[in-house]
């Protein structure tokens, strides 16, 4: 794992160092007070304690205290200790069918990688388009976020960065001094970011807000493709402004490409022709989108996802080591833990108890309180991980929903999207930190138009929910 | 009397003669090593401590040096500087020089030792002499086209280490390597030496290499352990260095030296960033436009002195005139100082004039760093700097992964 230097003064470093018992003190101290209070009219004991376990796992996931699978299952543990729900309840929770559909999907990303079919894809592709400077532009920045439509954008992000640092390297362009250095590692990130937000496989967050909403309504409105047609407009607009807002940033201060183009064509070449695995790979990866999209409502895309994987097996297409590696399993703990808390803070009746007593004069309100919950959800995704915003923010836009009497369903995409569009940090996504480890970019680099970005993504979001979703039939009114 | 640094300067330029009855005499008898491949170099330790290497005979400018070395009563004594002879002593030749590492190699073919740190080169030879672009002072002769860069086994290097800190002639590692022609400037190659020795001792480890094509590659470095990093430039002037170090100009870019020292002044602490430039293959003016170039960028400059030797294509080349370099020292004081580079943690060095020690040049008695550079050298202050440069690292290094733990999923 590669590494950053922290360079900043050494007492500003120290400061956050030594921040840490203190923000782990902060959570206790929460979680103290919350399940100490008189219990609030219209709250109930169990609702209480739900309560004050959130707000210890909403201080450290924000704070970073713990690696954030780890508060996860420190939250799992606490509901049953609190007696919120039982043991039994608890645990079961932890196997909805959104944490295998995630482990599904992650599979079947780590056999696309491991086949080199994936950077077979990608190198392919810049060689199509890499005959000048704009068109590589354009490239990757299509190429990453056409992939991350089926693969989770972190995965294509860290599987794109080594073939840009080369291309980079080749055109000899000075590590914060080029722009058109600039613009390549930002269109990785940013491309892979927009792209991640277009279908279910992008990242864990719609998976996340589905499952969430499941839980606590035991109905599932959303298929593959409509969740996809929902965020169609969002994802069309922000291809556009991303592509738009790299290139008035940065404009491209070199002629060709041309050397870029040559290790390209070397790199092709040595790939040689499309092997056995990688058709193979190819085939039940296609087959397996295209039953997500017409039969994933009836059979379940945890499922498929399943099948697909037994299919990949039981051809010895791939062996369990190979995908081992591959496989964020911290990610599977933080979503089992996340949709746990979620649960018992619904089931206690807390969420809607915060809703009630926090909502007052915007009750009548729905599309200001959409508008509301959606600029948090940005916000805090730009600051913290975007699971994170999603399993904090849907148990309450859950309770916000009832209260209001909005179609509930509404919520997880009024969530789980602007949870995605994270564009100023690195810290933001894993995208913009892979980016950013280039050594290319500047944090002004990212903030200054990322935060634009993020802006154009929430302005563009709230016209969809308020003009396009009528049209499919889902307004918030 | 000269200052015992003056006396410094004038030994490095004109050498000094050893009665060949001395000479002879084991205390004198000097391994090969990167700075001294011929073993005509004597290290002495003048008054306040201050140490200066210099050349003997066979060596051109020792031949006809006004300074001689000198036995009396078990005493060394150091003639033709005044009136007085002056007392002295010798940086006696480490006795592990004497031993073998455990696969049979002279342990002072490993590692030399050069005033407190012990000097590695893990790589046979310098990728310059592989593509036959050997700097023109260097002695190395251009290698078959294609020969390998093999490395030396690391438990060697462990070994020759741990046998010079327990006989107490070395207190820090230094490890330096020639040309790599390897994207990561020879990085990947050195690693598991820098962390084998840092694995096994509680000590400072020194880089002297070429600059990695990507600056990622200085943060690697720092984050394995390494606590000062010199990229050397060795002259500043375009043409002359195009003229004299082919391999720099041509391979790396002399650009490129100048962007990874400043990029490296910003990761590493102050001071522990450094570059040579050699005095006397270039005009004055031009060293001292190299030693502001450099100090801005807030590396710290480290003038070594030039001399010619026999075996190198610059043989015949003049000796340096004093006179005409004390000035330099001055301006290379006055530089450091106002750029507020911390000059502790170059000293000791024989073949060069450390900062500090320039004051002598600018008139100045700089008491204050004084004080601080022998704490630095006391037990308690090397374990401070030690503890303080092992606490930093801690710190400011974060792995990628902390910053996808707290951005991902
Ligand atoms: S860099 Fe130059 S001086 Fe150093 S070893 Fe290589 S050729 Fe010799």
């Amino acid at each position: 794992m590669d590494v950053i230097i922290d360079t900043r003064p050494l007492w500003m470093v120290l400061l956050s160092h030594t921040g840490r018992p203190i923000r782990f003190a902060v959570g206790i101290l929460a979680f103290y007070l919350v399940a100490t209070m008189e219990t609030p009219e219209g709250l109930t004991l169990e609702g209480q304690r739900a309560l004050a376990v959130f707000v210890l796992c909403i201080s450290y996931w924000m704070l970073n205290v713990l690696p954030l699978m780890i508060t996860s299952l420190m939250a799992i543990a606490l509901i049953p200790l609190t007696g919120v729900l039982t043991s039994a309840e608890t645990y079961a929770l932890f196997g909805n069918s959104a944490v295998f559909f995630i482990l599904g999907a992650f599979i079947l990303a780590a056999c696309l990688m491991k086949s080199g079919l994936s950077t077979r894809l990608s190198l392919v592709i810049l060689r199509r388009f890499g005959d000048t400077p704009r068109r590589l532009l354009l490239g990757t920045f299509l190429l990453n976020a056409s992939m991350a439509f089926f693969m989770s954008e972190h995965a294509v992000a860290a599987m794109n960065f080594p073939i840009i640092a080369e291309i980079v390297a080749v055109l000899g362009l000075r590590p914060h001094r080029s722009n058109f250095g600039k613009a390549l590692f930002l269109a990785m990130a940013w491309g892979s970011t927009i792209g991640g937000v277009a279908t279910l496989l992008g990242g864990g967050r719609a998976p996340l807000a589905l499952a969430i909403l499941e839980q606590a309504t035991g109905d599932q409105p959303y298929t593959f493709l409509s969740w996809s047609l929902y965020t169609l407009p969002v994802v069309a607009v922000m291809l556009g402004a991303g592509y738009l807002v790299i290139l008035r940033w940065f404009p491209i201060d070199i002629e060709s490409v041309r050397e870029a183009e040559t290790v390209l064509a070397e790199k092709v070449d040595a790939l040689g022709r499309l092997r056995g695995d990688e058709k193979g790979i190819a085939i039940v990866m296609i087959s397996t989108v295209t039953t997500w999209v017409f039969f994933g409502h009836s059979l379940g895309l945890a499922n498929v996802a399943i099948g697909a994987i037994v299919v990949l097996f039981a051809v010895r297409l791939v062996e369990w080591r190979d995908v081992e590696e591959y496989v964020n399993w911290g990610i599977i703990l933080m979503y089992g833990g996340a949709i746990c808390l979620g649960a018992a803070l619904d089931k206690s009746g807390a969420a809607l108890w915060v809703a009630e007593s926090s909502l007052g004069p915007w009750a009548d309100s729905p599309r200001l309180i959409i508008a509301a919950m959606s600029g948090v959800a940005w916000l805090l995704t730009e600051a913290m991980s975007n699971s994170a915003v999603v399993a904090l923010m849907m148990p309450v836009g859950l309770g916000i929903g009832q209260d209001v009497g909005f179609p509930v369903a509404i919520i997880a995409p009024v969530v789980a999207i602007p949870a995605g569009l994270a564009f100023a940090f690195p810290i933001g996504t894993p995208s913009n930190a892979i980016a950013y480890s280039s050594g290319y970019l500047r944090l002004r680099d990212l903030f200054v138009p990322g935060m634009l970005l993020g802006l154009i993504a929430w302005i563009v979001f709230n016209l969809t929910v308020n003009f396009y979703w009528p049209l499919l039939g889902f307004s918030p009114v | 009397m000269l200052s015992p640094v003056h006396l410094k300067l004038e030994l490095a330029v004109r050498g000094i003669r050893v009665d060949p009855a001395l000479a002879a005499q084991g205390v004198l008898a000097r391994a090969p090593n990167a700075r001294d491949p011929h073993s005509r170099e004597v290290e002495i330790v003048l008054p306040d401590n201050v140490v200066a290497a210099c050349a003997m005979q066979p060596e051109v400018a020792a031949v006809t040096s006004p300074f001689a070395l000198e036995v009396k009563n078990d005493q060394f004594w150091l003639t033709g500087a005044g009136e007085e002879a002056i007392k002295v002593s010798i940086l006696p030749q480490p006795r592990y020089y004497g031993r073998e590492t455990s696969l049979g190699t002279p342990m002072w073919q490993v590692g030399a030792v050069t005033g407190n740190y012990i000097s590695i080169d893990p790589a046979a030879t310098c990728g310059f002499a592989i593509q036959g672009v050997t700097c023109a002072f260097c002695t190395l002769k251009p290698q078959p086209a294609g020969a390998a860069q093999t490395l030396r086994p690391v438990q060697e290097v462990v070994e020759t280490v741990r046998a010079a800190f327990d006989e107490g002639v070395a207190e820090f590692v230094y490890f330096n390597t020639g040309y790599f022609d390897a994207e990561d400037g020879g990085f990947s190659a050195l690693r598991p030496y820098i962390e084998a020795v840092k694995n096994k001792f509680d000590t400072l480890v020194a880089v002297q290499a070429h600059p990695p094509a990507d600056n990622q590659w200085i943060d690697r470095t720092y984050a394995a352990g390494v606590d000062a990093l010199c990229y050397n430039v060795e002259v500043y002037d375009a043409d002359l260095l195009a003229h004299y170090c082919k391999g720099r100009t041509d391979l790396v870019g002399r650009n490129r030296y100048f962007e990874a020292l400043a990029y490296a002044a910003k990761i590493f602490p102050s001071g522990t960033v450094w570059s040579d430039l050699i005095v006397g293959l270039e005009p004055p003016a031009s060293t001292t436009e190299g030693i502001d170039a450099l100090t801005a960028a807030g590396v710290l400059p480290v003038l070594s002195l030039f001399r010619p030797l026999q075996e190198s294509a610059l043989g015949d080349y003049p000796a340096l005139k004093p006179d005409e370099v004390a000035p330099i020292y001055a301006h290379l004081y006055r530089a450091v100082r106002d750029a507020k580079i911390n000059v502790q943690w170059m000293r000791d060095l024989g073949y060069a004039v450390t900062p500090i020690e320039a004051r002598y040049f600018a008139g100045e008695d700089a008491k204050f760093d004084v004080a601080v550079s022998s704490f630095y050298k006391s037990k308690i202050g090397s374990r401070a700097v030690r503890g303080l440069s092992k606490l930093r690292r801690r710190l400011r290094v974060k792995e990628v992964r902390e910053s996808f733990d707290s951005s991902k999923l």
